[in-house]
């Protein structure tokens, strides 16, 4: 089937926007880390650099601890992102496999925990880590960000526990499977998808998360990349260049991980994730 | 140890249920006993007020402020999301070379820091290097380059579209959900009797997605509404209170003026709107579709 001329003109002139809209900031950012810091401030921008240098980067790495708040950032993400999947995996598997009383009112309580204004908890929160001593601990983060991702992962798991015949499910119990090995042998490579989904999700959210990190956290040794990265923003004001060095630092690892990854997020957002 | 069969589901959500008491609820509940006390800074012990903090909240013209921004800030972004994502959307919904990886790099904005998004922006909009200004120029809109963050209205709009630009493919790929579900017959169907491409997209996409555009509405105003962390690093909540949404109020209220009681009262507040909006919404998109 063809499409006429001036429709893909119109799809042409669409893409090439949203194209701009989404990567030219991310060119600029990128082209802007390697220019000498003339040509970043030059009253006309240039789309390819003029000057190439390294010295942002170099100087970003001397002058503060940003391999320190990329290592806080990683592990708080990592851990977040293993609680999570081992807190929903098992949720959606009773959620969305098996009936039992109480069943749609847990999961609209679930569903409602999203709308959640995160705000709201962060004073009484505070109040509570404080009681335990875990202020200044990288366990609160943890502990933050698997409450933010969770309810969201337990709803973006519905589609690709639904979409498992029942057949495969019932021919296991058959064979004398406890509901245990029914998940761990059969379901949980059969949802692998939306578990990679789920991942992305709840890792994306703890690498983005700055409030809390930035109330919970003291110590400079601690600190998470938003929260770091903001005092050197605070601190180097206008040095554009090493600012930019930093900003395209920060995106580095969640664009590996989305990389490899990404597509099942995707697939995760847009087969039948709205119901 | 054998689980009798009835108590396994309760075994499986059970860990999931109890965090997010432990960490949602439980907060919650602590931060409505907070409003009824009269605590400043976190840590100390306050005397039992009563409603004191809603009556010096509800009598405060900066809390009825906040909640018109907040109201305004909602459906700014609703809006401009709503129609950025439909465009997306329907383009990403075509056949064309590359639109596997399209799909899977628009959400390119949403997984990076917040931080590095205010710090992307504020560049790009700055008289120095940044590459709006020129742009507006060349494109004949403003003759001089302007300062985006010095007045409250072009600071609120220019954070409606910060915003937006981080959400709007989040939404995208749950409305592109939507658009694939669309069988591809009826388009055929409708081609062959002959409609033209408006009439396909009024007649048959437009209805048909028209629900999941309902659900993406309540999940987009929940998520706006929240957005404090963009605001409170490009703004502050300035220039003269210009861009204090509810939560930059309760923020500020808390953290800088050291009267977390009145702070919780806000958040309160707030929580309520929120829980009215999503108790609602939620029931009126439960409805059936013929009924609405």
């Amino acid at each position: 089937m063809k499409r006429p001329i001036r429709w893909t003109v119109a799809l042409t002139a669409a893409l090439a926007l949203f194209a701009g809209l989404v990567l030219l900031p991310f060119w600029l950012v990128l082209t802007g880390s390697v220019k000498a810091p003339a040509e970043i401030i030059a009253r006309q921008p240039t789309m390819v650099p003029h000057s190439f240098t390294l010295d942002h980067y170099a100087k970003l790495l001397a002058a503060s601890d940003y391999p320190v708040y990329m290592m806080n950032s990683l592990i708080v993400a990592s851990v977040s992102t293993l609680i999570t999947l081992l807190l929903a995996i098992p949720a959606g598997y009773a959620f969305f496999r098996m009936s039992f009383p109480g069943r749609e009112t847990l999961y609209r309580a679930i569903l409602l925990a999203y709308a959640f204004p995160s705000i709201v908890i962060l004073i009484p929160l505070f109040g509570i880590f404080a009681k335990i001593g875990l202020i200044d601990s990288r366990i609160a983060l943890v502990l933050v960000n698997v409450a933010f991702a969770l309810p969201f992962a337990v709803w973006l798991l519905r589609s690709f526990f639904a979409g498992i015949p029942a057949e495969i499910e019932e021919a296991a119990r058959l064979d004398g499977g406890s509901p245990f090995i029914v998940l761990r042998r059969i379901m949980i490579p059969l949802v692998a998808p939306g578990i990679a989904a789920v991942a992305v999700f709840a890792f994306v959210t703890a690498w983005t998360e700055y409030v809390f990190a930035s109330v919970m956290i003291l110590s400079d040794a601690k600190r998470t990349v938003p929260v770091g990265f903001s005092g050197i923003i605070g601190q180097y004001q206008i040095d554009w260049g090493l600012l930019l060095a930093g900003a395209s630092l920060s995106i580095l690892p969640v664009v590996v991980l989305f990389a490899f990854v990404g597509r099942w997020f995707v697939a995760g957002l847009t087969e039948g994730a709205v119901k | 140890m054998k689980l009798p069969r009835t108590l396994l589901p309760y075994a499986f959500i059970g860990p999931a249920i109890l965090f997010l008491a432990a960490l949602l609820v439980w907060p919650l509940v602590q931060a409505v006993v907070l409003s009824l006390q009269d605590v400043r800074s976190v840590g100390t012990t306050g005397k039992w007020v009563g409603l004191d903090n809603y009556r010096e909240v509800l009598t405060d013209g900066t809390f009825w402020s906040s909640t018109w921004l907040s109201l305004v800030w909602v459906v700014t972004n609703a809006v401009l999301q709503t129609v950025l994502a439909l465009l997306a959307a329907l383009a990403l919904n075509q056949n064309f070379p590359g639109v596997r990886i399209a799909r899977t790099w628009i959400v390119l904005t949403w997984i990076i820091p917040t931080v590095v998004v205010v710090m992307i922006w504020r560049w790009l909009f700055s008289t120095s290097g940044g590459i709006v200004n020129p742009l507006l120029i060349q494109a004949g809109i403003i003759d001089r380059p302007v300062g985006f963050f010095a007045r409250p209205n072009t600071a609120f709009a220019t954070l409606v579209f910060i915003n937006s630009w981080r959400w709007f493919p989040f939404i995208t790929l749950m409305m592109l959900a939507g658009l694939t579900r669309i069988p591809g017959d009826l388009y055929e169907a409708a081609r062959i009797d002959g409609a033209g491409p408006w009439k396909r997209f009024s007649r048959i996409t437009w209805p048909l997605l028209a629900p999941t555009l309902g659900v993406l509405l309540v999940i987009g105003t929940l998520l706006s509404f929240n957005v404090f962390d963009i605001i409170w690093l490009m703004t502050s909540g300035g220039p003269a209170g210009g861009t204090r949404t509810l939560p930059v109020l309760i923020y500020e209220t808390a953290f800088k003026s050291y009267r977390m009681s009145e702070a919780a009262a806000v958040a309160v507040l707030a929580t309520l709107f929120l829980m009215g909006f999503a108790v609602v919404a939620t029931r009126w998109l439960a409805r059936p579709p013929e009924a609405r």
